[in-house]
């Protein structure tokens, strides 16, 4: 037996909410046996047997969001074949237990600390530059991507089962993850000057000084991060810094 | 009107930041232009995104780690900056913002705090799962999982405008009180997107991070400069 298309949209909706209560004992366990029962209900007529398929979803399960619809994906393509009989009930439970930490890891390196931040980042130095038709551009962009491999990976877990490793490591999301992180600070670089040439822009006359104060926090502030310093003091000493260093040399950014 | 707004706009980020969606409308660089939108000033919201979104750039949930609540720190500041430039007619002038900015921020410390509040909530969902599938009540059981987003709304939706009312209060009450400090106001707030976009170059975590931050940096200024004495 397979499950329906409009079945696997339903069951594609809902891990979208698969964090929903994230608690430290199960994890995404709630959310999981929630996405996955639109499934279970079609596959197994017997409410025995469909209580089983969902207890055993409701054990522990914890990965990076996104890279969880490919492992959803699967867990219907092994639940397909308990339900007829080719496989142990054990199966889907191996399979989230084999992917799910690799999977995370792959997830967190390339959509948490390189995907989205440059989009991050895109966002700001287009918000400085070109305003809010930037942002909406760069959170449209960071969403056809995030979507589309989403629902790549979805399809591919529940077409190929096990087979869907493969199809993570022809993206090459690690290589990717490096080159979006490097073009990533580039841009932050590039907001550092655009925000050089605002501050001097609105204070005409003074644009050495503010150029200067802009460059002095962010080197200074960079290097003090680098060492370890937290990034609330970090802040909270530039911005006070800043200010009082105007208050004393009589400098207000005025001409 | 303005802070039941705030509330719902915050709350339903609060959810969009990790129990539904995750497409970045939480993060700072559109929350705050939303949160301008809503108060009647987008430009004033979009003024203090990009530097807030730098900040931040770091703020993501990598397995159990707790990072800063963002979103709600976002409200907060983006929030108390439009209010505080709506009281005064001037809209949000870098004083304003760096002023809400130091009174504001402190709310994504408290939201992380909170966040472990919501986990332990989550986690009586799941003993309270587990138990109706015992009981035979498996779509009680999963739907549970939607009673999750109800705590992290309404933390949010509560303690951002909280925080956007003590910046915007702070913020009018100094610009005020002290009028010959907007000019040194004004300094610091630039001094703090410097540092913005330091913490978010190194937040990126990249190999030889440093150096490309430098060299864009000054390319990008040169530029910049280049551009603007040309005809």
């Amino acid at each position: 037996m397979t499950i329906r298309l409009r079945t696997r949209a339903h069951v594609f909706w809902r891990c979208l909410f698969l964090q929903a209560a994230w608690n430290r004992r199960g994890m995404q366990n709630l959310g999981f046996a929630y996405a996955i029962e639109p499934a279970l209900d079609a596959l197994y007529e017997d409410p025995v047997r469909r209580e089983e398929a969902l207890a055993r979803h409701l054990g522990f399960f914890n990965c990076h969001p996104y890279m969880a619809a490919a492992i959803l994906g699967g867990a219907i393509h092994h639940e397909e074949r308990v339900a007829a009989g080719e496989e142990p009930g054990a199966a889907p439970l191996s399979y989230k237990a084999t992917l799910q930490g690799p999977l995370a890891a792959v997830g967190d390196g390339f959509f948490w600390t390189a995907l989205r931040p440059f989009f991050g980042a895109m966002a700001a130095l287009g918000a400085l530059v070109a305003g809010w038709p930037a942002v909406v551009a760069a959170v449209l962009l960071y969403n056809l991507v995030h979507f589309t491999l989403r629902a790549v990976l979805f399809g591919a877990g529940y077409r190929q089962g096990d087979a869907v490793v493969g199809v993570i490591a022809n993206l090459a999301l690690p290589r990717v993850a490096e080159h979006l992180r490097s073009a990533g600070v580039a841009l932050c670089g590039a907001a550092a000057a655009a925000v050089a040439l605002r501050a001097s822009g609105v204070a005409p006359g003074t644009e050495n000084a503010a150029v200067l104060v802009v460059a002095a926090a962010a080197g200074a502030g960079y290097l003090a991060l680098a060492k370890g310093t937290p990034l609330f003091p970090a802040a909270y000493l530039v911005a006070l810094s800043g200010t009082i260093m105007a208050a004393v040399t009589g400098w207000d950014g005025r001409p | 009107m303005g802070y039941l707004l705030l509330g719902i706009v915050a709350g339903l980020a609060a959810v969009e930041r990790k129990g539904f969606l995750q497409a970045m409308l939480s993060r700072p660089i559109a929350l705050a232009p939303l949160t301008g939108l809503v108060l009647g000033d987008v430009a004033g919201g979009l003024a203090v995104a990009a530097p807030l979104e730098l900040l931040w750039l770091g703020a993501v949930n990598l397995g159990a780690a707790l990072p800063v609540h963002e979103a709600l720190g976002t409200v907060a500041v983006a929030g108390g900056a439009v209010l505080a430039g709506q009281a005064l007619g001037t809209g949000v002038t870098p004083a304003l913002a760096v002023l809400a900015l130091l009174a504001g921020a402190p709310m994504a410390l408290l939201g992380r705090r909170a966040d472990r509040l919501v986990e332990q909530g989550n986690e009586r969902l799941a003993l309270f799962a587990e138990e109706a599938l015992r009981r035979h009540h498996p779509h009680v059981a999963v739907r549970l999982n939607l009673a999750g987003l109800a705590m992290p709304f309404a933390i949010a939706a509560v303690l951002a405008p909280a925080g956007a009312l003590v910046a915007s209060t702070l913020a009018v009450w100094v610009v005020r009180a002290a009028p010959q400090l907007d000019g040194p106001l004004r300094v610091g707030w630039w001094a703090f997107c410097g540092l913005a976009c330091a913490a978010g170059a190194r937040a990126l975590r990249a190999r030889r991070a440093g150096a490309i931050f430098s060299v864009s940096a000054a390319a990008a200024l040169l530029l910049g400069m280049v551009l603007r004495v040309s005809p």
